[in-house]
């Protein structure tokens, strides 16, 4: 991925964007459909800024690829101007990029601001050790208020119809941005303080920040029916004001790396993978506990953790208690073509999460021809139809189904086959037709007022 | 004058619990599910009773005494059979009821509701059997006028029945096999004499089974008399209309607060009312009419979605596998010859089993979804295949354990008991190499020539 520092201000020709789609649109046959049309009489005029924490590829965490998908299929639609709250790299983008630090100086240095990348991307593991992680909340708190005050300068000067704030940190930030210039909001939830807490105690801090947002916002975009319900059940906000936006998938076929574990598969093992942050959100001490009915019925299954977390040690003593030791493998935090290989090597890809409002995991693990076991308790869950689910709780069903795809290797062809194939339809470009039709709805309901 | 033949098809298949992998070998119940969900066989049962069997046929009973012409057919699956015996026999009762009217005909079929036609006839012909005698004895009925699981259909089923003394058979009014010719005649199936085949009328039918109550149709709310002109428009070109549906239409699949059995209890008289429109059963049907052409279906014709093929049942890789593994068994489960296994098997057979697994439209959540009690295809395909492979494991240890008791058996059955017998047994033993030493000298004469 090229990477470049945009010039301020600069500029895109939303005519080459609009021909651009429509050279799509004849290629894919849809002649003259009705999105050029509506592109060419209104979008065109509808000018959106976004806030959100960061963007690829200075992160590569499930928040910031979000918002890099979704804005190169919504570039095609609208004129957006991407605030971010400091001066970074950024990846070639249909967007203007504006840096909130730039606007005024600022005693603080850029790395006391990088702390912001907070925990709820996956990248922390990589970025930053535990002893930084606990340190995160003073200092972000105190980054997202400065980021809020500059979104209300921001907005007081650049012209746009509609706000679009990304995650809880960019919250306060739509929020001002709001209270200056009085467009309509759009809250795009891609995690709760429910997620992070999975099922214990909530931060109340971040809670208190959702529940003034999701009351001040015009219209909020989630990532899943299942966040959905935690809003409408936890938060108590009105259902008819929530859009699910389901979040696209990376399709570009992948690079195939030496197959790995070779001596292991040649000995009979079957490889079930375990990806991402070791915390209670997670759900691998279900896993773990799967493990134990797995290898009771069939020794020769390996199960690899790779990741770590708070719930490290946790983990470890659990696999020692349950004398799992030759049967659970902890890989270390593995990334890039390291992680890439696991995925590929892999037999299957199991993501146990008490509480996913999405899931990325699954969707890479996919990409790689690996069929994954997803919990129900995730959002990935509901677009993926080709792919077993259980319950996180429901430890003897999570062993059943582990069993249950090395024991018939017709259903695990048919699940490697058919999911490959349904990712396909878990694009971006869908994410940005639901999200344009929302900012169309929000845009006429303010002009219907002012008539 | 036209004739209208309505014809209910009743069935609830033994739904395969949550079975697990590690039960395999330890739990011999594959059909016990106690929870409060739709795997709970009994609970379904109890279910559609309350809304759809009990209300329904206190209907049928009613509108059979009000309307003297009015008659039917109903067909029954084997295992709905046994579910309404051990759970709710007042049902079954009713049916003996309404059926002891004389004007309501029962259809031949297969007990297990399988398609087993099209991967084994010999237990094909087992299945209908043992249906023809339950309805024997149930209903004191031999059926004329068969129906295959799911009106599955193909030329050569059409012949199987005429060989074996059926008048008729039904299958789907499909357009692409009829061209412009209309189902509401009576045809001759391909490669037949005698037998007739009854087609469904699939836009009638489905207006009730699966449009009546469904608000964004064009002709909801639907009542009686624009139904009957409906029928109505038919006269001068149509001999009978064929209103083919599940029975469970009525109160289950389309429940009562759609208004359907007000909608069927004034049908009969409405429809009716001009004087020209009666009703049939299917044999009457069939002995009224005289066929007007061919219908030829070369390849396996069903009732299902919008291909009338089979591939709802055995359209992806995982159904088929499950399918062949349960015929490919049937060697071994008639070699045991043990009527528990074999039940067990049997029930294993039921096309339900293999819906649940379909994976077409699924993304869409539509009627497979609706009728489906597990949560996903794969759901359906790991209980089933874990019962399976208990089964297997059954039936491997019975074999093991009949080989080690067969020689006592053998001595036991060859050795003559009585005089008489010692007798018979020689005598048979010289008829057999007296037969064996001909058959020989044939066969050696065909060689020669």
């Amino acid at each position: 991925m090229a990477e470049r520092l945009p010039k301020p201000g600069h500029f895109v020709n939303t005519q080459a964007k609009i021909s651009n789609r429509y050279k799509r649109d004849m290629m894919e046959g849809n002649h003259l459909s009705r999105s050029i049309i509506s592109s060419l009489l209104s979008c065109r005029h509808m000018k959106v800024l976004t806030f959100a924490w960061d963007y690829p590829p200075e992160t590569t965490g499930g928040l910031g690829m979000a918002c890099h998908g979704l804005v190169s299929e919504l570039g095609a639609y609208c004129d957006i101007t991407f605030v971010l709250p400091r001066r970074q790299r950024v990846s070639p983008s249909r967007c203007n990029f504006i840096f909130a630090d730039v606007l005024e100086s600022t005693t603080k240095s850029e790395t006391n601001v990088t702390v912001g990348t907070y925990s709820q991307s996956d990248t922390v593991v990589r970025y930053y050790s535990q002893k930084l992680e606990k340190m995160i909340y003073g200092p972000l708190f105190e980054a997202a208020r400065a980021f809020a005050d500059r979104a209300h300068v921001i907005a007081q000067t650049a012209n746009h119809d509609l706000i679009h704030a990304h995650d809880w940190s960019s919250y306060l930030a739509g929020m001002a941005a709001k209270a200056a210039s009085g467009k309509p909001l759009v809250i795009h939830v891609h995690a709760t303080a429910y997620d992070q807490a999975g099922g214990g105690s909530v931060d109340p801090q971040i809670f208190a920040i959702e529940q003034h947002a999701f009351a001040v916002a015009d219209s909020i975009a989630v990532v899943s029916n299942y966040t959905k319900t935690i809003l409408v059940e936890r938060y108590c906000v009105d259902p008819e004001k929530i859009e699910v936006v389901y979040n696209g998938a990376e399709v570009s076929t992948p690079i195939y790396y030496e197959p790995s574990l070779c001596e292991l598969k040649a000995a009979g093992k079957r490889i079930v993978l375990y990806h991402g942050r070791i915390t209670i959100q997670k759900g691998l001490d279900h896993l773990i506990r799967a493990a134990r009915l797995v290898v009771d019925t069939d020794p020769n299954v390996l199960f690899i953790v790779s990741g770590s977390g708070d719930m490290e040690a946790q983990i470890m003593q659990q696999v020692g208690e349950l004398g799992l030791s030759e049967n659970v493998r902890f890989a270390g935090a593995l990334w890039y073509e390291e992680r890439d290989r696991m995925y590929q090597s892999a037999d299957l890809v199991v993501m146990p999460s008490v509480s996913e409002p999405f899931g990325l995991v699954p969707l890479e693990a996919i990409r790689y021809g690996t069929p994954v076991i997803v919990s129900k308790q995730s959002g990935v869950a509901e677009v993926l139809q080709h792919a077993l689910k259980v319950d996180f709780w429901d430890v003897e069903e999570m062993a059943n189904k582990i069993l249950a795809a090395s024991r018939y290797p017709i259903m695990y062809e048919q699940l490697k086959r058919e999911s490959t194939l349904e990712l396909l339809k878990v694009t971006w470009h869908r994410a940005a037709e639901v999200v344009r039709s929302l900012y169309e709805k929000l845009t006429t309901k303010l002009q219907q007022t002012f008539a | 004058m036209i004739s209208i033949c309505p014809y209910l098809h009743v069935h609830q298949p033994y739904r395969v619990k949550r079975y697990r992998v590690f039960d395999i070998g330890r739990e011999k119940e594959y059909f016990n599910d106690e929870s409060a969900t739709d795997l709970n066989n009994r609970f379904i049962v109890e279910k559609v009773a309350e809304k759809s069997y009990r209300p329904m046929n206190a209907l049928l009973e009613e509108l059979l005494a009000a309307h003297p012409e009015f008659c039917f057919s109903l067909s029954f699956s084997g295992t709905v059979l046994d579910q309404f015996e051990a759970w709710a026999p007042d049902v079954l009762e009713s049916f003996q009821r309404i059926i002891a009217t004389g004007r309501v005909e029962v259809l031949a079929d297969t007990y297990h509701h399988s398609l087993a036609f099209f991967y084994s006839v010999p237990e094909f012909e087992r299945q209908v059997t043992k249906h023809e005698e339950r309805v024997q004895e149930l209903f004191g009925y031999t059926p004329r006028v068969f129906r295959n699981t799911e009106l599955s259909y193909r030329n050569d089923l059409a012949k199987w029945c005429e060989d074996h003394g059926y008048l008729g058979i039904m299958a789907e009014g499909w357009d692409p096999l009829l061209g412009w010719r209309s189902p509401n005649f009576v045809y001759r199936p391909k490669g037949t004499d005698t037998i007739k085949v009854l087609l469904k009328n699939y836009k009638l039918s489905d207006d009730l089974a699966f449009r009546f109550g469904n608000q964004g149709w064009e002709s909801w709310p639907l009542s009686t008399e624009t139904y009957s002109e409906w029928v109505h428009s038919h006269h001068g070109n149509a001999q009978t209309i064929n209103l083919f549906m599940d029975y469970e239409t009525f109160g289950e699949h389309q429940w009562s607060d759609t208004g359907i059995f007000d909608f069927w209890r004034s049908f009969p008289g409405t429809v009716m009312s001009d004087g020209e429109t009666t009703f049939k059963t299917a044999t009457q049907t069939v002995e009224s009419y005289e066929a007007m052409g061919e219908f030829d279906s070369p390849d396996i014709l069903t009732w299902a979605d919008t291909d009338r093929d089979l591939t709802a049942w055995v359209g992806n890789d995982i159904q088929n596998d499950a399918i062949a593994t349960i015929y490919r068994m049937e060697e071994d489960v008639m070699a045991l010859g043990k009527p528990d296994l074999t039940e067990i098997w049997r029930k294993l057979q039921t096309s339900d089993h293999f819906y649940y697994m379909c994976t077409k439209y699924w993304a869409d959540g539509d009627v497979h979804a609706y009728f489906s009690p597990y949560e996903s295809p794969y759901d359906a395909y790991i209980a089933y295949m874990n019962a399976v492979s208990d089964l297997q494991l059954r039936i491997q240890e019975a074999k093991r354990a009949q080989a080690t008791t067969t020689p006592a058996h053998a001595v036991a059955a060859t050795a003559p008991r009585t005089k008489q017998e010692g007798w018979l047994l020689a005598l048979w033993r010289r008829l057999h190499t007296w037969l064996k030493q001909r058959w020989e000298k044939v066969q050696a004469s065909i060689n020669r020539t």
